[in-house]
């Protein structure tokens, strides 16, 4: 009984392995959750279990929604300044 | 003992907003609201030991972080005794009086994007809670409010 609360309790004294890479953006997808659902139970006037899951549903699609808009935007923002406009200056950007 | 709390109206505010510190939900569950209370005690708890598990007891730093461990404060006091734990175990081992595993690692210390993720849902956490608490002593007051309309 005591090994399995010991491998529990030790397992927050180590940090978990994660790479600097795309896949590390995967991360944000439970924070977003978690936002929805907070923000949502403070809003609704009742928690009804189906209602509440469709509100929060609904709101974490159009947050997720957003960051991907902005993400392309600043994604193509960024092309466009180190791809594109060097080669319309003939210069390089560093 | 809740109606005399309710006529003392800035005393029954400063009750809920306290019980919704100290455990999150807690102001909304004083307030006879026990389901809203379970689903934001379950979400924050989960955020808060999931940023723990990514990046360790090492993501609350009260001497490094100091805006970050402001934000994970308003989780609960108990953010305070977990800071408090993690200065004292590394001032243990920086000063020899504690056998470090290798040569020269600190306890707790975290870097890179295990710190970056672990702080960033520990204090989205607290700031989450913090919004209940504003929440839950808006709703005290109106229901204080109301009762005094009758």
């Amino acid at each position: 009984m005591t090994i399995p609360i010991a491998y529990i309790l030790a397992s927050f004294t180590t940090p978990i392995q994660i790479d600097t890479t795309a896949a590390s953006m995967v991360w944000l997808v439970p924070l977003v959750a978690s936002i929805a659902i907070v923000y949502k139970a403070t809003k609704v006037y009742q928690i009804r279990l189906v209602a509440f899951l469709k509100e929060s549903a609904a709101l974490f699609a159009s947050i997720m929604v957003f960051i991907i808009v902005a993400a392309i935007i600043l994604y193509g923002l960024e092309w466009f300044v180190t791809e594109r406009l060097p080669s319309l200056l003939h210069t390089s950007a560093f | 003992m809740i109606r005399s709390l309710k006529d003392n109206h800035a005393l029954f505010l400063i009750v809920v907003g306290s019980a919704a510190w100290l455990v999150p939900g807690g102001g909304h569950f004083a307030l006879g609201q026990q389901r809203r209370a379970g689903v934001i005690f379950v979400t924050i708890l989960l955020t808060f030991l999931l940023g723990l598990y990514v990046g360790s007891l090492g993501v609350i730093d009260p001497v490094g972080a100091k805006p970050w461990y402001a934000a994970q404060i308003m989780n609960s006091p108990a953010v305070l005794l977990l800071g408090a734990h993690v200065m004292l175990v590394q001032r243990q081992a920086e000063t020899g009086q504690m056998d470090v595993q290798e040569a020269g690692t600190v306890p707790y210390r975290v870097y890179g994007r295990p710190n970056e993720i672990g702080q960033i849902y520990t204090s989205i956490a607290g700031l989450l809670n913090l919004l209940c608490i504003v929440n839950a002593i808006y709703m005290a007051h109106l229901t204080a409010v109301e009762e005094t309309k009758r």
